[in-house]
Formats: C-alpha cells, structure tokens, sequence
C-alpha cells in the first residue's frame, strides 16, 4: 500500500472527512510531511472507491461550494487494520534490532 | 473579473481535460479543494499544482473505473484468449500432421474428410475464442457498473465453460496427448479463478456504485 492510499485511509478511521479535511488530516497525520495535492488526493479516492475501501457517506452545499464526505467501508477499515499492524511489526523488528546493534543513534 | 475568478477558471480549464464521467460526478468538487488549498492572493494555477491535476487526469484517462478483482479478472480473461489462441495456432500449423495420422488410424475415412472434420472444430474455436473473450470484458464491465445482465451472462459462460471442458476431451484432439491435457486444464484454470475474482467480495460484488451511494444519501 502506497504512503499516500494508508494516510488517506487513516484519515477517514474515526469519521467520515471531505476532500480538504482529508488534505488537511494527512497534513496533520504525517507531521506536515506529506501534502496530498487536489489531483492525488482525487486519484487515489476515485481508486479506493472502485475497490470498495471507501464510500461517499454525504453531500453539503457550504457557501456555494461542494463538500462530498467520504467514510471507510468495513472491508476499508479490515485493510487499513491489517496494514497498520503489519507497519507496526516491521517498525518494532526495526528499532528491537537497532537496540541489540548497540542502541538507536 | 477578480482574481479569485480567474484562478477558479484556470482550474476549470485544466479539470476539462479529466474524463468526463469524473467531471460530471466531481468537477464542482475537486474545484472547491482546489481553491479552498490555494494560497492567499493567488491568482494563477501553480506549475505544481498544473503538474499534479495533469497526471492525474492521465492516471483516469489510462486506467478503467473498475475494482481491483474485476481488473485482475479482465487479466486473466485475455491470458485465457491468449491460451486459446496459442491452442489455435498450434492446431493449424500441425493440421497437416494431424490429418496424415488419422488417416492411419483410420483408413476408411479419406484425406479431405478427415481435413473437413477438423477444419469444422478448427473454425469453432476460432469463432469461439474471441467471442469469449469479448463477453468475459463485457461481463467485467457490466458486473462493476452493478448492471444485473452481468450476473446472467456469468450464468451463461459457466455453462460455456463446463461445455468446453467436454470438448478438450473430445477424442479428435486425442492427438496432442499430455499437451493438449495441460492446455486445457491451465484455460479452466485460469477462466475459474477470473470467474472468483468477478464474484469477489462475494458479499458486495459492486463495491462501486457513486450515484446509487449519493441517491441513498440525498433520500
């Protein structure tokens, strides 16, 4: 799973987000590291829609503009669970290792 | 025209060049993130930002809107067309061979019959491999659309496919031995597992279904 797809995901886990929230959720998430740009963000949603991962929960017109809330579907949040525990495990593999090698620099 | 009109254009122009299911779904969206992500006073479109919707407009123009199963299942569906035209090419480079043997085996039946009989097989197979193939897309694409003629035309390839095992063991192909065994047991292979993916969540086999999701939402 690419870094992009796993912040997006992680960005809908406790609630459903429109697309600037998600911008800003990832932005939040990755430390201002990573800045999903509108053409990104809406390739990698158009992708996890057609695989099922996410769903439009609701629309609102907010001073004339479209807001379209997107929310994790269960198989999403199956997928982003598995992902995260396996991140997990090679991050732990990781620093164990760096720690038996005489400490983390 | 002010400055924020005339960013807001620019975004337009370069959101024209999506394909135009996404635009009619997801213009007034992606234009609204454009400019609530825009910086203060800007007033034209970044070459980042030119850079990142041209790509992905790409990226939609490139890919079909279909779920990953469905993707790998279309895949799958051309290796087994591959598979068959392999299969065809090989019957018609050894038709010669092959119509000298049976007339061996079976000396009351002359040359040209022997050679209609497996022109006439030769032909079905012909006719029938890119026929399949277009109705294994075509399902593809009606399953991921949620079009219900999909679920009936997989009915009907599973009896296609069930007859096409008895015709790999039809007796004039007897020939090939092994060969002819293993091709066809890697085309039924291969048509079963594109068949799971299309049914695959079997759950929810239309995971993608934009219009039905915002109809529910707006009722």
């Amino acid at each position: 799973m690419q870094e992009a797809t796993f912040l997006i995901l992680t960005a809908l886990a406790d609630g459903s987000q429109h697309g600037y929230g998600i911008i800003a959720q990832v932005g939040e998430i990755s430390g201002g590291r990573v800045r999903l740009r509108a053409g990104t963000l809406y390739t990698a949603l158009d992708r996890l829609r057609a695989d099922g991962l996410i769903g439009v929960d609701r629309e609102e017109i907010v001073d004339g503009r479209l807001r379209r809330y997107y929310r994790l579907t269960p198989a999403g949040r199956k997928l982003l669970a598995a992902e995260a525990a396996r991140l997990h495990a090679h991050a732990t593999a990781a620093l164990t290792r760096l720690n038996l090698a005489g400490g983390v620099a | 025209m002010t400055e924020s009109e005339r960013l807001e254009r620019g975004y337009r122009r370069i959101v024209a060049c999506y394909p135009r299911s996404f635009r009619r779904e997801s213009e007034e969206e992606i234009v609204a993130v454009l400019m609530a992500t825009a910086q203060p006073g800007q007033r034209r479109v970044s070459l980042a930002e030119y850079a990142d919707l041209i790509r992905g407009a790409l990226r939609m123009h490139r890919g079909p809107r279909l779920p990953r199963p469905l993707l790998v299942a279309v895949r799958l569906t051309y290796v087994g067309a591959a598979a068959e035209l392999a299969v065809l090419t090989t019957l018609l480079m050894t038709l010669a061979s092959l119509t000298s043997a049976r007339i061996g085996s079976y000396p009351v039946i002359s040359a040209a019959q022997w050679h209609a009989v497996l022109l006439g097989h030769l032909t079905a197979v012909a006719v029938g491999a890119p026929v399949l193939m277009a109705l294994w897309a075509w399902m593809a694409c009606a399953n991921a659309r949620g079009h219900p003629a999909g679920r009936v035309a997989f009915r009907v390839v599973h009896v296609i496919i069930t007859l096409g095992v008895i015709a790999e063991v039809d007796p004039s192909l007897a020939q090939y031995g092994l060969g002819a065994a293993i091709a066809a047991a890697i085309m039924i292979q291969v048509q079963l597992a594109a068949i799971w993916l299309i049914f695959y969540p079997s759950a929810d086999p239309l995971p993608y279904r934009p219009h039905r999701q915002l109809d529910a939402a707006q009722h």
